[in-house]
């Protein structure tokens, strides 16, 4: 539900907001800054990509994003990597100097979390940016994309950070349940595509609904976007709350939306737009994906998309991420995201809660830092954490550090393992469900909770330790007085 | 020489692009209609040569009817 909540920022960070509209504006500032680098020499598509991706995601501080314009087999094309792929990017996104500490960057997100008050501008499709080209015949993906493979054994060359909308099948006037989501797409024949989405996601949602009613499912496919969006897009936000407004209230300044062709919402300023509808019960082979946990996903079949039209900016860049073996630029673009709901969802309850660092892998791994209000809080607070949307499927391996032990610190977490753990306060709860790629589990989508307080010993409870009891009237003259109330009930007293 | 998949050598592949550079062709794409590998072929060997992709990755005499759905479909396809 949209609140009356508005952000307010600082001077540094209006003027980013002011200034950053699409993605060109934030290469552009973040080349002011020494975080974006044009690749010199001339690339071939395998394997060089992908290793400068890689070299550049290695300095998760201070890592540049990378523009390759001298593709090999491709002249004339641009790819940009590794955009999201360093706290130094990040907090320059949020107005905050390069250095800043992840910590601070963490409380910035939370500063800022929470107002979903769209602030949105409407740009007439004609004079939106993302129409200066549009392809509506002999569409060929491998010719408009400089498409390239990821990982070695990929099955196939894959769009791995667009975001993709859609609208709800049953309700598509409804804008809060029209859905923007970051979904791995396999490109298949020249105008076809796999969009992989698992019943828990929206997406997923909505195909099933497709497919059950037998309506169509029109999305749009947007590649290279305002860099708030690609964040928020894989935020998990209420099914009927909007991604839009969450990503505008988050800059504090408004969104530019226009119309597609299909009927979606979406970025007037992103560099392509790719319409495809759900061939209906249609499935196709997908995979394998290097995939965030750091290894392949297996190879199934998954719902087919068919290509209606392509709009993009003249010279349009192809946004793309380097995902697999952490860290990479998936764990830098969604882990301060990952970690402020399950923050915003514990403090309701508890506000003993002081920050959540669930950065690792999608939160499979997350340390909360508490403070005990009774003996074995800590216990309990984890427990809420599993039951919050993001923890249902995600949160494994959860660490309850002391509320002045900092989680963002993986030193001071070490020191709280290493000297507050005691053997009976780990937890393991197996046979709950599970994301279906970690790798780790016993069955696809069913795995182990651990939990890990790592919280100082606190005593517990002692009222109850030396009780005296009270004794309690009984024997004949009680007997006596309930014989007498019966009869007084009775009427025959 | 006649192309076949990389992935599960089968003969059913088709060219999706070729690059081009200086007016020449510098590789091309394929796709199978097969196991939907898709591959270029200036890629390394370890991701396009059946000898040198780890047996894992092969796909040769699989059933692709019997491979796991993420979603099933609510009805046969038309």
């Amino acid at each position: 539900m949209a609140t009356e909540k508005v952000v307010s920022l600082s001077a540094e960070a209006k003027a980013v907001a002011a200034r950053v509209g699409s993605l060109r504006d934030f290469l552009a500032y973040l080349g002011e800054h020494d975080q974006c680098v044009s690749w010199p020499d001339p690339v071939m598509p395998e394997p060089d990509i992908r290793n400068i991706s890689v070299a550049a995601g290695n300095n998760v501080s201070t890592g540049p994003a990378v523009i390759f314009d001298k593709i090999r087999g491709y002249p004339g094309k641009r790819i940009a990597v590794n955009v999201h792929g360093s706290f130094g990017n990040l907090a320059l996104l949020l107005g905050l100097p390069k250095i800043t500490p992840v910590r601070e960057l963490f409380f910035e997100i939370i500063r800022r979390w929470g107002s979903d008050k769209p602030l949105l501008e409407r740009v007439a499709p004609e004079k939106a940016p993302v129409n200066e080209n549009r392809v509506d015949k002999n569409i060929n993906l491998y010719d408009l994309l400089p498409l390239y493979r990821i990982n070695a054994n990929d099955g196939g060359f894959y769009i791995g950070k667009a975001c993709v909308v859609s609208r709800d099948p049953l309700e598509p006037d409804n804008f809060g349940k029209q859905n923007v989501g970051i979904y791995r797409i396999q490109v298949m024949g020249p105008d076809t595509f796999t969009l992989l989405s698992i019943p828990a996601h929206d997406m997923g949602r909505q195909m099933l609904m497709a497919e059950q009613h037998g309506k169509p499912l029109k999305v749009s496919v947007m590649i290279g976007n305002h860099p708030a969006m690609p964040m928020f897009a894989a935020t998990p936000v209420g099914y009927d709350e909007s991604e839009f407004a969450y990503a505008s209230q988050m800059m504090g300044a408004p969104l530019r939306l226009t119309t597609a062709v299909n009927g979606t919402d979406i970025l007037a300023d992103t560099e392509m737009v790719i319409e495809g509808e759900l061939q209906l019960n249609q499935r196709e082979v997908e995979g394998p994906f290097g995939e965030f946990p750091g290894s392949y996903s297996g190879v199934r079949k998954v719902p087919l998309f068919r290509v209606t039209g392509v709009s993009h900016r003249n010279n349009p860049i192809f946004e793309n991420i380097y995902i697999g073996k952490g860290w990479t630029e998936h764990d830098t673009l969604i882990g301060l995201n990952t970690s402020a709901p399950i923050y915003s969802q514990l403090k309701k309850d508890f506000p003993e809660v002081a920050a959540v660092n669930a950065l690792y892998q999608h939160g499979l791994t997350g340390i909360i830092s508490v403070r005990n209000r009774f003996s074995g809080f800590a216990k309990s607070v984890a427990m809420r954490a599993l039951g919050t949307p993001h923890g249902t499927m995600y949160l494994k391996n959860l660490i309850l550090v002391d509320e002045n032990v900092d989680p963002f610190d993986l030193n001071q977490v070490m020191w709280a393992l290493s000297t507050r753990t005691r053997a009976n306060d780990i937890i393991v709860i197996p046979n709950m469900p599970m994301v279906p790629i970690d790798p780790a589990a016993e069955v696809p989508g069913k795995g182990h909770r651990l939990i890990i307080d790592a919280t100082s010993f606190m005593a517990p409870d002692n009222l109850g330790a030396d009780p005296h009891l009270v004794d309690r009237p009984m024997g004949p003259e009680i007997d006596a007085l309930m014989q007498r109330l019966n009869e007084l009930q009775k009427g025959r007293a | 020489m006649k192309v076949i998949c990389s992935r599960c050598e089968s003969p059913g592949v088709t060219q999706m692009h070729a690059g081009m550079e200086d007016g020449k062709v510098l590789w091309r794409v394929w796709h199978c209609k097969d196991c939907a590998y898709t591959w270029r072929d200036s890629e390394p060997a370890e991701s396009i040569d059946p000898k040198l992709r780890p047996a894992w990755a092969q796909m040769k005499g699989v059933d692709f009817d019997s491979l796991r759905q993420v979603i099933p479909p609510a009805r046969k396809p038309t």
